[in-house]
């Protein structure tokens, strides 16, 4: 017996750690229902001790053993991940499937081309060097989640049904990756959905926790549709959903890349309708946001490193037909691209950490479709596998900010955290780099990637790339401005706070540093082919997933006639926007607080930008020092106040309008279509339940006029 | 010719007393005039030549549920229902739909009037022996068993009148 | 056994005569044997034994089919047809009968109207959908759907006490007699087009006449009334939320499964074969009403507090998906409907298997938010509405799933394909009310501390329709391989 022959294990562990914890949970773990009023006044009330405190001071016998299970299950999924992983690549073509047994077969039916194609849809895992990444990414992130949700959650209520939700989270998860077909993928897109609504809500006490997973849930159903629309098409057209055969229809010689929209296109298109509202993509973007109502550990896991990635998994699983249908990338190409640049602008400005982090992730997942546009399959899964890592690390990290400040959420009054918190510092400081791009780390290379990729392949563009460059420093700045606001500068809260806030427990903190390590080197595997010093063994992430991405390659191929000074050029550009970036939020959040001190009475006119101060500060200086006419000086403080201000401040205006303009956009135009949607349900069951007035002859009433429309019928015909 | 004018005399007895039964707010009305219905279509049966059915038609309903229905409705005291106000007086939407529904009806009954099988007339000398014994023949061979389950069906309607009734088990 | 009940007659009758024989002696035993409330219990096993006898019978009609390759078994010159189709839904009535009468006794007591006649009347109600079923001939299928419908005008009104009931119950019965007129009008002007009773004879006699023949289309919309009015299809619904909600729940439970497989296998009689020389006609006229039934159903129940009148709504539109399947019409499309129906009884029938657990003498435990935090005090109760309900919405991998892909499946097979989208599009909505049950559950405080009203049979029924959601959503082929053998005719 191989670990090959057991992937079917793989999911069953967790399943069963989520029906322990669901069906017996609450006897393992007796002092929860407090959290939930089961029993007023019994057992401590977790909201009055807060976060803020450290160690297991009353963890029973029962949660210690939900503590190791729970992780424990996940740990073994990940063990038996990395043996069959390692087994897949010793197999010469590197594809396992394990068919457990039919599930829905038996009907013989028609397709559109007429031949009789037998239903088919298998309740079977695939492992090939896709779902290989994915199955590591999300056990081995997943693992390291658990874990730390274990100091996370250690004095909330519902210990055990947040890790029942978790577990069951992670069984679907994997359900997904591991699917041979889109049916089977279908079960685990749903399920984790479902533990998606489920944690969001977690603290349901609290509305706007309750109203984001209502959220969540409305907007994903419209992706939904177009999955289930997507995935009826497909049988209808090639009789299967199997993914290998489908990719074999695919290679036949019936299909080309369609000149114009087809039916292929129209599938693709339907397909990637799923894809955004499962990975939060323009216009379904809006629920990610919000989605940071449930707990961080969920955040992390869920809304960062895996559920949401889960359209870009299913994008580059159907490369084969995304690459027959041209136009549909095209939009999946823009879509990313705005995507990226609409949320990382609205990142600039949030002042939640957790929310920068989520725009963020909202951005990062459009680099990630834009890469799947312009036909760079591999990379954006490459780049999905790095920002698992340092998306998690940051989540956790904001978490563990969170968890030493007793809650507290907005970095304007955070700050100073740097002595009092220095592994979560470290850690999330190689995070951020990694993210922002910074040579060597994780980041650097996939985004990197990217960014070459859109410029040089054939259905890339430049001015897709420009827009790609621009979000990637505005990524560098809004992180470090994260970073700066969080961490350096004065302590912005309260006394008590901060004598409180305190380094977290080792179980937390030991995943933080997994995870950094992690965003570091796992950029190693992908080294760009510019870099010749580097042998082969460096860019091994893209020849593992080349049996996947067949088609795809085969189309990128001409991608290479590039020359190296233009890729050399880019990738010095994009370093250097990522550098100026981290610089641009030094300026203007870690040297603020030392030159007010400095200047508190030299400069009364302080203006409300950094830049802005800086050049204040030279022309009073002239003034005062040189004592220049007065004339001369109101000369100077006039072209101070119009010209220098006036382009500073309008920059300054026309980014706050355009980050404001993509706010009021998500809360009156998208927030509003989904309340319009509900309102409207409302206002059309409303006639409904009007004519339903319990009158017995009001319903014969109905009943007669519904006979007579049947009798009008026959002259309707 | 009389077959025709005694058809609509019965069925005009026979819808006729069927609208006043519903329409009469006495009980005792009611039940008088649903006699006459019920009268009317013995009639039809007798035109028919099924003179059994007109025979128990008459003896059965007229003669015994009639009568039943009259006992009962004298012993319990139905006159508070006859005084209480009727809160739905929309009788003009009603006659509107029956007539709607009617006339379209008719409608489609005159375009297709080709279309039924009907029972050839009788030639000659009606045939009146054997009457009753082909309906019994009819009711127990071909028509056995909705025979049969419509007696379960009666069982059904009584238990269920009787556990309606019962005040308090 | 005599020329007019052969060995062949009562062959095919045995599963009807042992419910109506059960039925009565239930009935008589209540008062000779068993006079005590307490006692009453002892009833329900030969309620049991009625069902198992009845089961007994079907099985050896369909080890009798299958062992002599035949595809049917006529009885009672044409009146009787037993065939896969039949047989299929006579495991379905049995199923739906056992697993309501299982869950009944607890629930009488609560309410206090513990009386055999409950248990004879569903016996007597699942010998109405026998001739459902069975029956070729329609005077039987008229008389079977009068024995079946008033059997559920006495359980409707079961709570005597209980002013709901008794409205619910005169409603019912009130549009059901309305109804009636239509179908037997439509009926007897089919056999006037047939001058036969027989539904084969009435097929050959409409397969002679053109579809837009003006009495062939007066006796399918006659009959086309009096059958959607039994699925409660829109506009003849208006009757189901009132009656669902008056009911006891576990009749509504019955009501919501039983009478509406068996008006479904009325409806697929009777529009397959007498009626499906006239497709071209019905198609787009049952298109029209699917729509308007998937419309009024999904979108009235987002309104609703009431889980009964929301499962109401929500059994309407699921007739609507149903009636899709017919529409579509092909191999695909009826098998989807069979296999729906399959699956419609167990899910639905768990989902109310929950509400009547939370029934208990201070609490009539119908309202939302009674279900508040359930996943605190009785985690498997709620786990398994979840599963239910997910199998209502149509999620994978439970059954529900499966039920609504063969729908679309064969829609789109038929190029349907505007019907497909809004059926998909349906299911979204569907989603966000069931959801507002499974938020109630799982996000919300605990408001109800007391305990639920469960017992042993409400247990097993409980653990068998969520095996039997999840387990046909998880490996569907036999049950799909069981509808496929009900089709061969």
């Amino acid at each position: 017996m191989t670990f090959l022959d057991l992937i079917w294990l793989i999911p069953l562990f967790p399943l069963a750690g989520a029906a322990i914890m669901l069906f017996l949970g609450r006897k393992l773990d007796p002092q929860q229902p407090s959290a939930v009023a089961l029993a007023p006044g019994v057992g401590p009330a977790p909201g009055m001790h807060g976060l803020g405190h450290a160690g297991h001071s009353h963890a029973g016998p029962g949660k210690k053993l939900i503590s190791l299970l729970c992780p424990g299950t996940v740990l073994l999924s990940l063990i038996f991940s990395i043996g069959a992983v390692a087994e897949l690549a010793r197999l010469p073509e590197k594809t396992h499937q394990l068919i457990l047994y039919t599930w829905i077969a038996g009907l013989p039916f028609q397709t559109a081309t007429g031949s009789l194609a037998r239903f088919s849809a298998d309740w079977g895992f695939l492992l090939d060097p896709l779902s290989a990444v994915m199955i590591l990414v999300v056990t081995g992130v997943g693992f390291l989640i658990h874990v730390y949700s274990i100091g996370y959650m250690g004095h909330e209520g519902g210990y055990y049904r947040f890790f029942g939700y978790m577990n069951l989270f992670v069984f679907f998860m994997l359900m997904l990756v591991l699917a041979n077909n889109y049916a089977l993928l279908f079960v685990g897109w749903e399920g984790v959905g479902l533990c998606s609504y489920l944690l969001i809500g977690f603290y349901f006490h609290k509305k706007s926790a309750s109203d984001a997973a209502n959220k969540a849930f409305i907007v994903n159903r419209i992706g939904d549709a177009g999955f289930i629309l997507g995935m009826l098409m497909m049988f209808h057209v090639f009789g299967t959903v199997r993914f290998a055969d489908v990719n074999r229809a695919l290679a036949g010689p019936g299909y080309a890349p369609e000149a114009s929209w087809g039916v292929l296109s129209v599938m693709a298109l339907l397909l990637f309708v799923g894809a955004t509202g499962k990975s939060a993509q323009f216009p379904l973007y809006v629920w990610l946001p919000d989605a940071m109502e449930g707990p961080t550990p969920v955040s992390a896991l869920i809304h960062a490193a895996t559920m949401v990635t889960a359209g870009v998994y299913m994008v580059a699983r159907s490369n084969a037909l995304f690459s027959l249908a041209p136009a549909t990338s095209d939009i999946v190409a823009v879509i990313g691209a705005f995507t990226a640049i609409l949320a990382a602008s609205i990142a600039l400005v949030q002042n939640d950490i957790k929310r920068v982090l989520a725009y963020s992730t909202v951005s990062q997942l459009g680099y990630m479709f834009l890469a799947c546009g312009v036909g760079a399959y591999w990379v954006a899964i490459f780049h999905l596998y790095t920002h698992a890592f340092f998306k998690a690390l940051l989540f956790l990290g904001a978490g563990s900010v969170i968890h030493a400040l007793g809650g507290e959420q907005d970095m304007r009054r955070m700050g100073g955290l740097k002595e009092k918190l220095p592994t979560t510092y470290w850690t999330m400081l190689a995070g951020s780099l990694a993210i922002a791009g910074i040579p060597g780390l994780a980041g650097f290379f996939s985004k990197d990637e990217i960014l070459w990729q859109v410029y040089s392949s054939p259905q890339g563009s430049t001015a897709l790339f420009v827009v790609g460059l621009i979000t990637a420093g505005m990524t560098a700045f809004y992180m470090f401005r994260l970073m700066f606001l969080t961490f350096h500068g004065k302590p912005r809260m309260d006394a008590h706070t901060l004598a409180h806030a305190h380094e977290s427990p080792p179980v937390m903190t030991v995943p933080l540093a997994v995870l950094a390590a992690g965003s570091v080197l796992a950029g190693w595997i992908g080294v760009p082919k510019l870099w010749t010093a580097f042998p082969d063994a460096f860019r091994s992430f893209e020849h593992w997933l080349e049996p996947v991405m067949l088609r795809a390659a085969a189309h990128g191929a001409d991608a290479g006639h590039h020359d190296a000074a233009t890729e050399w050029l880019l990738m010095g550009l994009s370093v250097a926007v990522a550098l100026g970036g981290i610089w641009v939020a030094r300026v203007f959040y870690l040297r603020r607080p030392e030159l007010p001190e400095r200047l508190a009475q030299s400069a009364p006119g302080l203006y409300n930008t950094l830049l802005n101060k800086w050049y204040v500060d030279e022309v009073y200086g002239a003034v005062f020092v040189d004592g220049l006419a007065k004339g001369g000086g109101t000369a100077l403080s006039e072209f101070d106040a119009r010209v220098v201000d006036g382009g500073v401040n309008g920059t300054g205006w026309l980014a706050r309008f355009t980050s404001q303009l993509s706010i009021w956009w998500d809360t009156w135009i998208v927030d509003g279509a989904v309340r319009l949607v509900s309102f409207a349900v409302k206002v059309v069951s409303y006639p409904v339940r009007l004519l339903q007035t319990g009158y017995v002859q009001a319903y014969a009433l109905i009943f007669v006029l519904g006979v007579l429309v049947i009798f009008g019928y026959y002259w309707m015909r | 010719m009389l077959d025709t004018f005694f058809f609509y005399a019965f069925a005009l007895l026979t819808l006729g007393g069927g609208i006043l039964t519903v329409t009469r707010r006495n009980a005792v009305h009611s039940a008088m005039w649903l006699i006459v219905s019920l009268a009317g279509a013995a009639g039809l049966y007798l035109l028919q030549g099924a003179e059994f059915l007109f025979a128990v038609q008459i003896v059965l309903y007229v003669g015994g549920i009639m009568v039943l229905f009259l006992f009962v409705i004298m012993l319990v005291n139905l006159d508070e229902a006859a005084k209480m106000r009727q809160f739905n007086k929309q009788w003009w939407v009603a006659l509107a739909c029956v007539s709607g529904v009617g006339a379209l009806v008719a409608y489609f009954l005159r375009q297709g009037a080709g279309a039924f099988r009907l029972a050839r007339p009788p030639q000659g000398a009606p045939i009146l022996e054997g009457n009753t014994e082909r309906i019994a023949d009819v009711l127990f061979s071909e028509y056995l068993l909705p025979f049969e389950i419509a007696s379960v069906l009666l069982l059904v309607a009584i238990v269920g009148s009787v556990l309606m009734a019962k005040r308090k088990v | 056994m005599s020329q007019y009940y052969t060995t062949t007659d009562h062959f095919v009758l045995v599963p009807a005569l042992m419910l109506a024989l059960f039925g009565c002696a239930v009935l008589l035993f209540e008062v000779l044997v068993f006079p005590h409330p307490r006692q009453r219990k002892w009833l329900l096993l030969f309620v049991l034994l009625g069902l198992a006898f009845a089961g007994a019978g079907v099985w050896r009609q369909q080890n009798f089919l299958a062992s002599q390759g035949i595809e049917e078994l006529t009885a009672f010159g044409g009146t009787l047809t037993v065939d896969g189709f039949a047989i299929f839904f006579n495991w379905i009535f049995l199923a739906a009968s056992l697993i309501v009468t299982l869950i009944s006794y607890r629930y009488l007591e609560v309410e206090g109207e513990h009386h055999g006649e409950y248990y004879g009347l569903i016996l007597l109600a699942n010998c109405g959908m026998f001739f459902l079923a069975t029956g070729t001939d329609l005077i039987t299928l008229f008389i079977g759907l009068e024995l079946m419908a008033l059997c559920f005008y006495i359980l409707v009104g079961f709570l005597r006490e209980d002013r709901r009931s008794n409205e619910a119950a005169l409603k019912y019965l009130l549009l059901g007699a309305f109804s009636s007129g239509f179908l037997v009008y439509g009926f007897s002007v089919l056999y006037g087009l047939a001058g036969s009773t027989k539904l084969r004879a009435v097929a050959d006699a409409l397969a002679s006449r053109e579809p837009w023949d003006p009495v062939v289309f007066l006796a399918l919309a006659t009959t086309a009334v009096g059958l959607l009015f039994k699925i409660s299809a829109v506009p003849f619904h208006m009757w189901a939320p009132d009656a669902y909600e008056g009911a006891p729940t576990t009749v509504t439970a019955y009501l919501s499964v039983g009478s509406k497989a068996a008006s479904f296998a009325l409806l697929l009689r009777v529009f397959l074969m007498p009626l499906g020389a006239a497709r071209e006609v019905w198609e787009p006229l049952l298109a029209a009403v699917a729509v308007a039934t998937m419309t009024v159903g999904n979108l009235a129940a987002v309104t609703q507090t009431n889980i009964k009148r929301l499962l109401a709504y929500s059994s309407i539109s699921h007739a609507g998906y149903i009636l899709l399947g017919l529409i579509a019409g092909n191999e695909t499309g009826i098998k989807g409907v069979l296999v729906y129906i399959l699956v419609y009884t167990f899910m639905n029938l768990g989902a109310f298997l929950v509400v009547v657990a939370l029934r208990r003498k201070d609490l009539l435990g119908e309202d939302l938010d009674d279900l508040a935090g359930l996943v605190y005090k009785s985690p498997g109760y709620a786990i398994l509405m979840l599963i239910f309900l997910l199998s209502l919405a149509g999620i994978p991998p439970t059954a529900g799933f499966i039920a609504k892909y063969y729908i679309f499946l064969a829609l789109i097979e038929t190029r349907h394909y505007v019907l497909a989208v809004i059926g998909t599009l349906y299911v979204a909505v569907a989603i966000y009310y069931y959801f507002r049950i499974v938020r109630s559950m799982f996000l919300a405080p605990l408001a109800d501390t007391g305990p639920l009203t469960t017992s042993f049979g409400l247990r097993l029924a409980l653990v068998v329709t969520g095996v039997l959601t999840l387990g046909i959503g998880i490996y569907p082929e036999p049950f799909l391989g069981f509808a496929q053998t009900s089709l061969a005719r």
